[in-house]
C-alpha cells in the first residue's frame, strides 16, 4: 500500500517536472529504485528513454525600450500583472474577475492584485464561462471598466453565444444607444507542450468572423503590456489572448509604468527582400528562426511580420510586404481549415494577385483535435516552415 | 488506495489541512482497513470529538441524518401564490392595501389599457401588412405595469440578457448608485442556461437585482409541463439561496406590493430577489403563430372572461367610485386616437440611410467595413432600380 502510494507520488512528481521542464531533477528521480522498472537507459532495452522533449522555439526578446521610462525584468505573466495592477491603479471602477483569480490565478496574472485594490475589485466567480463573460457585459454596460478572465482559451465556447450574439452586437443592435466597449476578455492560449485536447487550442479564427469584437495576441511580455493596455482602454470589446508557454519563457525589460501599443497594427519585425512570414503570438519565435535559416541555409532574405491584431487586421501592412517581396507565408497552430490563415491568404491573393511570384503557403496545424502525445509531429515547427518555404522558394 | 493516499497525505500536510479530517476520520476506523495498527502512536492518541456531533463539511453545514430518505419535489402544494385582490377586485386582507393615491391607480389603469390598444392596433396593422411583426401582452399587462410602478426612474431594466442584467447591478452596487436592476424574461427562458449562470452569480457575488418572471402557461407551444418539473420558476430561488415568491400576475396590486419591497430590500441588502407572476399568455405567441394548433378556445376564453388584469382592476376602480362607464367610453376613444397618431407619423417618415448598414459595429469605422460601405454605394450607384430605395434617406 506505502510503495502504491509512493509510486503514486512519484508519477504525479514526474507530470509535474515535465511542465517544469527541469532536466536536473529529472536525472535524480531515474536514480530512484522503483523507477527502474519504468525507465531504462538505451544500452539496457534498446527502447529511447522517456526524454522531456525540447521546447520548439526560441523566445526572441526584443531590445530594451526606451522612451517609455524605467523598465524592470518580467516574464509574461509579470507583465500581465502590471497591466492590470496600471488599469486598476488609474481606473476606479475597473474590475478583475474569473475562476480563481482571487489567489492570483492558475497563471499567477493577478497575484497581489486583491489584497492592493480590494475584494470586490478582484473576485472569483463560479466556475461557468458564460456567466463570466454575460456578467462582464453588464458590468460594462454601465460603463464600468470589466476585464474578465477565461481559464483556458479552450473554455470559451460555452462563452460563445455571450460574446458574438450579445458582446458583439451591443452597440449595433441599440444604434450607439448603448454598447460594452469597456469589456476585455484575457485566456491564456496555445500550445504548452504537455496540454492536449483542453489546454492547447488557439480559437482566434472563430472570433475573427465575428464583427463587433477585436482580437489581440501579443508575442512577448513588452507587447504584450502595451496591448492589453490598449485592449482595456479600447472602447470595443475585446479578447485578448495570452501564449501560455510564454508566461515563464518569455523574459525582456518592460517599462513599469502604462504605455499603449496600437491596435490594428501589425509590426515588421525584421525587414527583408524575398519572403513575407506572417505569425502570431509563439509561433513569431518560430519564423523569426526560420528566417535565420533561411538566411544561412539559402541565402534567401525574409521580412518577418508579426500580425498582433488578428481582428480587425492590417491588411495594408502585409499586402505593402508581399507587393515588395512576391511570395507570403503564414503560419499558425490552429487548424489550417478556415484557420485564419485562409484569410490572408484570400484577401492577399485578391489585393497583390500580379505580384505573386509562388502560391501563398500555409503552415498549421493539422485538422484534427490538439493531440496530446503526438504534439511534437502537430505542430507547426521551424522544419515544416523552412521546408515549405523552400518549395517557395523553387517554384 | 484512498486510505493510504489520505495517509500520505496527512503527513505532508499535516491534519489541520483539507484533507486531514476526513481522511483521519477513515483512519480512525477499527478493523476495515486494518491500517490504524501500522500508523504512528502519535495519531492514534488525538480526539476530535466535535467530528461525530456535527458534519465539517466546507460545502454544506446542515446535521448528521441516519435514515435513508430521498426529498420529494413538492408540485402539488408548492410555493403559494400571494395576492391582495379577489377575482372581483376586493382587497383581501386590508393590512396588505398598498394604499396608493387615486391619481396613481388611475395610471395604473390607464397604462394597461394603452398597452392593451396598442396591441389591438399594431397587430392589426401586422395582419395588413403595414408591419413585420408583432407580439402582444395579453393578459399580461398586470406584470408589466404593477413591476415597473415599483421602480425608480433610474433603475436599469434588462427585457432579458439574464446575466448581463447580474453585472450592471454589481458595478451598481459598487458605484453606491442606489439603483436596482431588474431582469425580466419568461417561464421557457428560464430554462436557459444563462438563467441558471445568473441567478448563481447574483447570489454568489451579492447583486441588488430583481429576476422577475413571467409565468405565463406556454413559451410558443411548450406548457409548462413540457418545460419544466418542478415547482416553477420560484421554487428554484432557494436552490441558489435567493429569496423567492410567487405572486398573483393577475393582481396588480400583488405585483407592486412585492416588486416594491424585493426593490427595497435587495438595494438595502445587496442581495437578489426572484419574484415568479403567474399569469396567463392570452394571446398567440406572436403575429406568426396560431396558438389554436395547440390549445382550446375554451381555456383562453376562460381567463380572458373570468381572470384578467384589466377587468380585476376595473371593478377595484369601480368600486371605489374613481371610474365609471362614461370614463371607460371616453378613454377608450382617446388611446385609440393616441395610438393611430403616433403610428400614421412613424409610417410616414422614411427608413435611415442605408449607409448606416456599416454604422456602430465598432465605435470607430475600420479601413475594411469603410470599403465595403463605398461598395455598396458604388453598387446601388448602378443597380438601385432593384432596392426599395423609395422608402429610406439617401
Amino acid at each position: 500500500m506505502a510503495a502504491l502510494a509512493a509510486l503514486a507520488a512519484t508519477v504525479g512528481g514526474l507530470l509535474r517536472l515535465r511542465a517544469a521542464g527541469a532536466e536536473g531533477q529529472w536525472r535524480r528521480l531515474r536514480g530512484a529504485g522503483l523507477l527502474r522498472g519504468l525507465l531504462q537507459p538505451d544500452s539496457a532495452t534498446g527502447v529511447a528513454a522517456q526524454r522531456r522533449h525540447v521546447a520548439h522555439f526560441t523566445f526572441q526578446p526584443d531590445p530594451e525600450p526606451q522612451e517609455y521610462g524605467q523598465t524592470q525584468k518580467m516574464n509574461l505573466f509579470q507583465a500581465i500583472t502590471s497591466a492590470l495592477d496600471n488599469s486598476l491603479a488609474k481606473d476606479p471602477t475597473a474590475v478583475i474577475f474569473g475562476e480563481d483569480v482571487a489567489f492570483g490565478g492558475v497563471f499567477r496574472c493577478t497575484v497581489g492584485l486583491r489584497d492592493k485594490y480590494g475584494k470586490d475589485r478582484v473576485f472569483n466567480t463560479p466556475l461557468c464561462e458564460q456567466g463570466i463573460v454575460g456578467f462582464g457585459i453588464g458590468v460594462a454596460v454601465t460603463g464600468a471598466t470589466a476585464i474578465a478572465e477565461i481559464q483556458f482559451a479552450d473554455y470559451i465556447f460555452p462563452a460563445f453565444d455571450q460574446i458574438v450574439n450579445e458582446a458583439a452586437k451591443y452597440r449595433y443592435r441599440s444604434g450607439d444607444l448603448f454598447n460594452c466597449g469597456s469589456l476585455t476578455i484575457r485566456a491564456p492560449w496555445g500550445c504548452v507542450g504537455h496540454g492536449a485536447l483542453y489546454h492547447s487550442q488557439s480559437p482566434e479564427a472563430f472570433f475573427a468572423h465575428c464583427p463587433g469584437i477585436k482580437v489581440v495576441v501579443p508575442r512577448s511580455p513588452f507587447q504584450a503590456k502595451g496591448l492589453l493596455l490598449s485592449c482595456i482602454e479600447d472602447k470595443n470589446p475585446c479578447i485578448f489572448f495570452e501564449p501560455k508557454i510564454l508566461y515563464r519563457a518569455a523574459v525582456e525589460q518592460v517599462p513599469v509604468e502604462p504605455y499603449n501599443i496600437p491596435l490594428s497594427q501589425a509590426e515588421v519585425i525584421q525587414e527583408g527582400s524575398d519572403v513575407t512570414l506572417v505569425a502570431w503570438g509563439t509561433q513569431v519565435h518560430v519564423i523569426r528562426e526560420v528566417a535565420s535559416m533561411a538566411q544561412e541555409k539559402l541565402g534567401v532574405s525574409c521580412e518577418v511580420i508579426d500580425l498582433r491584431t488578428i481582428l480587425p487586421w492590417d491588411m495594408d501592412t502585409v499586402c505593402k510586404s508581399v507587393i515588395k517581396t512576391g511570395r507570403l507565408l503564414i503560419s499558425h497552430e490552429a487548424p489550417l481549415t478556415g484557420g485564419f490563415a485562409s484569410e490572408i491568404s484570400s484577401t492577399v491573393q485578391e489585393e497583390c494577385f500580379l505580384n505573386l511570384e509562388a502560391p501563398i503557403s500555409r503552415v498549421c496545424g493539422y485538422d484534427t483535435p490538439f493531440p496530446h502525445i503526438f504534439e511534437p509531429f502537430y505542430i507547426p515547427d521551424k522544419w515544416k516552415c523552412y521546408d515549405a518555404l523552400r518549395k517557395m522558394i523553387n517554384y | 488506495m484512498a486510505v493510504a493516499a489520505a495517509a500520505a497525505a496527512a503527513r505532508i500536510w499535516g491534519s489541520s489541512r483539507g484533507l486531514g479530517q476526513a481522511g483521519l476520520l477513515l483512519l480512525r476506523r477499527p478493523g476495515a482497513w486494518g491500517l490504524a495498527r501500522s500508523l504512528p502512536q502519535r495519531r492514534a492518541q488525538q480526539h476530535f470529538p466535535s467530528l461525530d456531533d456535527k458534519p465539517q463539511f466546507p460545502g454544506a453545514s446542515a446535521e448528521f441524518v441516519d435514515k435513508l430518505e430521498f426529498i420529494q419535489p413538492n408540485v402539488i402544494s408548492g410555493i403559494p401564490v400571494y395576492r391582495v385582490m379577489d377575482r372581483q377586485g376586493q382587497i383581501i386582507n386590508p393590512s396588505e392595501d398598498p394604499h396608493l393615491p387615486q391619481e396613481k391607480v388611475l395610471k395604473f389603469y390607464k397604462s394597461m389599457t394603452l398597452l392593451n390598444t396598442m396591441d389591438r392596433i399594431l397587430y392589426e396593422s401586422q395582419r395588413q401588412g403595414r408591419i413585420s411583426f408583432y407580439m402582444t401582452n395579453y393578459g399580461e399587462e398586470g406584470t408589466h405595469v404593477g413591476s415597473a410602478a415599483a421602480l425608480d426612474n433610474t433603475d436599469l431594466v434588462f427585457g432579458q440578457y439574464r446575466e448581463a442584467a447580474v453585472g450592471a447591478a454589481y458595478a451598481a452596487k459598487r458605484a453606491n448608485a442606489n439603483r436596482v436592476v431588474i431582469c425580466y424574461f419568461g417561464e421557457g427562458a428560464a430554462s436557459e442556461g444563462d438563467a441558471h449562470a445568473g441567478f448563481n452569480f447574483a447570489a454568489t457575488l451579492e447583486c441588488p437585482i430583481i429576476f422577475f418572471c413571467r409565468n405565463n402557461g406556454y413559451a410558443i407551444s411548450t406548457p409548462t409541463s413540457e418545460q419544466y418539473r418542478g415547482d416553477g420558476i420560484a421554487a428554484r430561488g432557494p436552490g441558489y439561496g435567493i429569496m423567492s415568491i410567487r405572486v398573483d400576475g393577475n393582481d396588480v396590486f400583488a405585483v407592486y406590493n412585492a416588486t416594491k419591497e424585493a426593490r427595497r430590500r435587495a438595494v438595502a441588502e445587496n442581495q437578489p430577489f426572484l419574484i415568479e407572476a403567474m399569469t396567463y399568455r392570452i394571446g398567440h405567441h406572436s403575429t406568426s403563430d396560431d396558438s389554436s394548433a395547440y390549445r382550446s378556445v375554451d381555456e383562453v376564453s376562460y381567463w380572458d372572461k373570468q381572470d384578467h388584469p384589466i377587468s380585476r382592476l376595473r371593478h377595484h376602480l369601480q368600486g371605489r367610485g374613481w371610474w365609471d362607464e362614461e370614463q371607460e367610453k371616453a378613454w377608450r376613444k382617446q388611446s385609440r386616437k393616441k395610438v393611430m397618431e403616433a403610428f400614421e407619423q412613424a409610417e410616414r417618415k422614411p427608413k435611415p440611410s442605408p449607409s448606416l448598414l456599416f454604422s456602430d459595429v465598432y465605435q470607430e469605422m475600420p479601413p475594411q467595413l469603410r470599403k465595403q460601405q463605398e461598395a455598396l454605394a458604388r453598387h446601388l450607384q448602378t443597380y438601385g432600380e432593384h432596392y426599395p430605395l423609395d422608402h429610406f434617406e439617401k
